[in-house]
């Protein structure tokens, strides 16, 4: 089993001014394919710098972040632009869609910055996605048009076109009601289990933590506990 | 590049819709833009228009495209004249020579001479042409010759003349009798003569001795008349024929050209409505002017009023123009024009001027076809001659009498003031007048100065030390000099032979000019031509300056540049306004759309993407609002065409179109350079928000909403 993502030892210190906030200290931790992982903790314990230094948006201060074997310090800010568009899927907390365009065209979207991809073999793929989320018949609506459960599921479909290996979540349901917020981490572990997709998503709700593979407990910038699925190998608190 | 293409479609796709979720500010970007380019086209068709026209005007009538003059002048060359009177220009001492070197110069096509000085002319009065007409009898009755339509003449004339003195008497009284007493001894003489002039008895005694009567009324009383007089004329002494061949602009309006080689001078015709037209007629001209191409009413403007009221008052040249004879066929044709009763033709001359907004338009057919065909309406006809005086190169006045053969107009000029009064005059007479010989001559002088121990010609001196020494000196004689040259010495015969003579190319050529035209082949290779000119003449040893029309027509020629300037200022704030708040409006919108750019940039979207994203906004907006302002001043200037143009207001704005209305042309230059500014600052508005835009990191996309 390879690592999708390793990190290593790694702080983030954000600069407030004149003090240092040290955001995370000292993580470890090895991620494998597959994995439908959530990271939990308080707001403010570093669970989206965390998210952030995985999903190559954020560089670490001290350590390393390997993404696909590739340490994200070593590459350019292109580079890290172009791994992010080919090998990661976003999902936001407040599902971020591109207003001025419809259901349709912003699950496509990714797949127009890649390029590559005929159109019919783009058109396929996203209607099968919107098929597989159930907003087939609202191809043609505008975010602003949708529910909020509804543009999470858009967003889901977005992360998912390009068929990343790996999709982070940053508290997908925080704007969600409870049963609503339900559906889509039951969609999201549908997709988990279809393609092997690795899935990582922060949260502080118990109940959707419940549905991890394996929960990685983040408090005050470090990993305080790991509970894991039997294939995950993550090591916590080394070195700290 | 699929990749490249397909991203561009989405960038496109996201610009228009974005443009389209916010319309009422795309709107005001665009209106600005469009606004702006709409200027641009009808502004600068219209200035390309006024450009062409004058161009055409300036350099097909006076100018040429290039002018040549000397380097040691005082002033810079003005054709049109400047804010301080002619330009003191050092002589061409040989024109010949200077000719010669220009024409062997690429791409010249004809080297016209020129002198352009102002003058003043004798006008004449009417009585004189009264007593020219009496004294005509008078030759006739001598001879014998007395047919009944001679004598019912000669009677006619006498009898207008005596008209004419009794008027005099009376007005001259009149004056007389405000001045003070020791003025009234002084004229005492004067008054006596009128006196005379108006009794029977001279009148009686007329024709026993006819010549001596007609001599007192022309010694005593003709100078009396304060009617006539000088006015200023300006004009070019020119080559006639090389010009003629040169300059497609001049238009003989009435006359024939002078004929080839010969002396003579056309008269120009505004020059002529402004200042040989008979007042009357001047003033009526005017106000129909007034009336009709500016609307104006005569019972709401105070000028017009008073052009009214002088027609009213000042009949007198009108009624001394006339001879009883006449004088009762105008009454006549008056008395059935207006319907009157009347039967002075003072009292229907005011009726006739007596005008309002009503009746003027046919009060003005009835003077010009009832009255004017017995009038002479101009002082100056073709065929007259006149005289004209100026102070020469040297100081002392000079003058020629000069056959009038026609009068000229400059296409596109005919009402400018300032370039249309020309009159065009022989070159040899202008050199008379200028008092400057040939080289030759000039040195032929200097020998016989040295020779006679001449050290210095004084301005007082100056005729008599050249031309007018004692009849015994030999070296005086030895002077070719024509005899007009000197004041009061141009005899009627004289000018007659002077007429008469026709001079070769080579005389017209061989002497003095001011500056010389030259006109070109090819006229847009004007700058390369200027230079080969300069070379050339400084290789030749003359030390010239070439200028271009523009420069060479002064104020007048560079209205155009100074109105461009204006127009390019206006343009440049509009668009500097625009690029400021089209920049600031995107500024704006960029920091409302940090989170979604934060997006772009984490699903995978590169820096340059977002950059292009907002560059292509403005441009999309500056594209398509510049385009529909070129199109809508496009769509302007073939209104303005369709409409006839846009009436001249005034005789500058004449002057300015080259013709009587502006009609524009629609220049694919001024299309090009509206959609040119309109790209540039488009895109210069598009690139700080851009900037701005490609710095948003996608951590924004992170943050909630809080």
């Amino acid at each position: 089993m390879t690592a999708v993502v390793r990190v290593d030892a790694v702080s983030k210190t954000y600069r407030l001014g004149k003090t240092e906030v040290p955001a995370l200290r000292g993580v470890s931790l090895e991620i494998h394919r597959g994995e439908f992982l959530s990271i939990a903790g308080p707001s403010g314990s570093g669970k989206t710098t965390l998210l952030n230094l995985i999903g190559c948006i954020d560089t670490p201060t001290s350590g390393r972040v390997l993404v696909d074997g590739q340490d994200t310090k070593d590459l350019s800010e292109r580079a890290l632009t172009e791994l992010r568009l080919h090998r990661i899927g976003f999902i936001f907390q407040t599902f971020n869609l591109v207003q001025v365009l419809s259901v349709f065209q912003n699950v496509e979207f990714p797949l127009l910055l890649q390029g590559g991809l005929a159109r019919k073999e783009r058109d396929r793929r996203v209607s099968g996605l919107l098929e597989a989320v159930g907003l087939f018949d609202h191809a043609k609506h505008r975010p602003s048009e949708l529910s909020g459960g509804q543009r999470q599921r858009v967003a889901v479909a977005r992360a998912l076109v390009t068929r990343p290996g790996l999709v982070l979540a940053d508290e997908p349901t925080a704007n969600l009601d409870s049963q609503t917020g339900a559906n889509i981490i039951d969609l999201m572990k549908d997709m988990n289990g279809r393609d092997g997709t690795t899935f990582i998503f922060s949260t502080h709700d118990p109940k959707v933590m419940s549905h991890a593979t394996a929960v990685v407990r983040i408090a005050d910038g470090q990993v305080s506990s790991f509970e894991g699925g039997g294939s995950a190998a993550a090591r916590a608190g080394e070195g700290s | 590049m699929t990749t490249r293409l397909r991203a561009t479609g989405l960038l496109v796709r996201i610009a228009f819709r974005n443009l389209f979720a916010s319309k009422a500010k795309t709107l005001i970007l665009g209106g600005i833009v469009l606004f702006g380019a709409l200027l641009v086209v009808v502004g600068s068709s219209l200035l390309d228009t006024v450009d062409r026209g004058m161009r055409g005007s300036i350099q097909g009538s006076l100018a040429g495209q290039l002018q040549v003059y000397s380097a040691r002048s005082k002033d810079d060359l003005a054709l049109y004249g400047g804010m301080m009177g002619e330009s003191q220009l050092e002589p061409i001492e040989d024109f010949a020579a200077l000719k010669k070197v220009i024409e062997r110069v690429r791409n010249v096509k004809a080297v016209v001479p020129m002198g352009i000085d102002q003058a003043m002319v004798a006008t004449g009065n009417e009585f004189d042409v009264a007593l020219e007409k009496l004294r005509a009898d008078v030759r006739l009755w001598l001879r014998g010759d007395r047919t009944p339509e001679l004598i019912a003449a000669y009677g006619a004339h006498k009898a207008h003349l005596r008209r004419m003195t009794t008027l005099l008497r009376q007005e001259l009284s009149q004056a007389r009798a405000i001045v003070d007493d020791s003025l009234i001894k002084e004229r005492a003489r004067e008054t006596a003569d009128l006196a005379r002039a108006t009794t029977e008895a001279f009148w009686g005694s007329f024709d026993e001795d006819p010549l001596a009567s007609l001599e007192f009324l022309e010694n005593r009383i003709a100078p009396q008349s304060m009617s006539g007089g000088f006015t200023f004329i300006r004009y070019a002494g020119t080559d006639l024929d090389a010009y003629g061949q040169a300059f497609d602009r001049m238009r003989i309006v009435e006359g024939t050209p002078v004929p080839k080689g010969h002396r003579g001078i056309l008269i120009g015709k505004l020059y002529a409505e402004d200042w040989l037209k008979l007042k009357t007629a001047r003033r009526l001209d005017r106000i129909r002017d007034a009336r009709l191409l500016r609307h104006r009413k005569i019972a709401r403007d105070e000028e017009l009023q008073r052009w009214v009221r002088e027609n009213e008052t000042q009949t007198r040249d009108i009624l001394l123009q006339l001879d009883p004879l006449q004088a009762e066929e105008a009454a006549e044709r008056l008395r059935r024009a207006l319907g009157s009763s009347k039967t002075d033709l003072h009292e229907l001359l005011v009726e006739l001027f007596t005008t309002d907004d009503a009746n003027f338009d046919r009060r003005y057919a009835i003077f010009y076809d009832e009255l004017a065909p017995l009038l002479q309406l101009y002082t100056v006809k073709v065929g007259d001659t006149i005289t004209i005086k100026a102070p020469s190169h040297s100081g002392y006045m000079s003058s020629v009498n000069l056959k009038v053969y026609g009068f000229v107009e400059f296409r596109g000029l005919e009402k400018s003031a300032l370039a249309g009064i020309m009159s065009l005059m022989d070159i040899l007479s202008w050199r008379d007048l200028y008092g400057y010989m040939t080289a030759e001559k000039s040195a032929e002088i200097r020998a016989i100065k040295a020779s006679a121990g001449v050290r210095e010609v004084s301005r007082e001196n100056a005729e008599r030390d050249l031309f007018g020494g004692p009849a015994g000196e030999p070296e005086a004689k030895a002077v070719p000099i024509e005899a007009p040259i000197v004041v009061g010495a141009a005899e009627k015969k004289a000018d007659q032979t002077l007429f008469a003579r026709s001079y070769t190319p080579e005389e017209m050529d061989g002497g003095v000019a001011l500056n010389a035209a030259v006109t070109l082949v090819d006229p847009s290779r004007i700058k390369q031509t200027q230079r080969d000119i300069a070379s050339a003449l400084s290789a030749a040893g003359f030390d010239m300056k070439v200028v271009d029309w523009q420069k060479a027509s002064g104020m007048v020629g560079q209205f155009v540049s100074l109105a461009r300037v204006v127009l390019y200022t206006a343009v440049f704030i509009i668009f500097a306004v625009a690029l400021v708040v089209i920049n600031n409006a995107m500024v704006m919108a960029t920091l409302q759309r940090v989170k979604e750019i934060g997006t772009l940039r984490a699903i995978g979207a590169q820096r340059r993407f977002v950059l292009a994203m907002l560059v292509l906004e403005t441009t999309a907006v500056g594209l398509f609002f510049g385009a529909v302002g070129a199109a809508l001043g496009a769509g302007v200037v073939w209104v303005l065409r369709l409409a006839g143009g846009i009436p001249a207001q005034n005789d500058q704005l004449y002057f300015f179109y080259s013709g009587p209305s502006l009609v524009p042309r629609l220049g694919a230059t001024s299309l090009f350079v509206a959609l040119a500014i309109v790209i540039v600052v488009s895109v210069l508005s598009g690139l700080y928000p851009g900037l701005i835009a490609a710095r948003v990191t996608p951590l924004e996309a992170m943050q909630s909403d809080e």
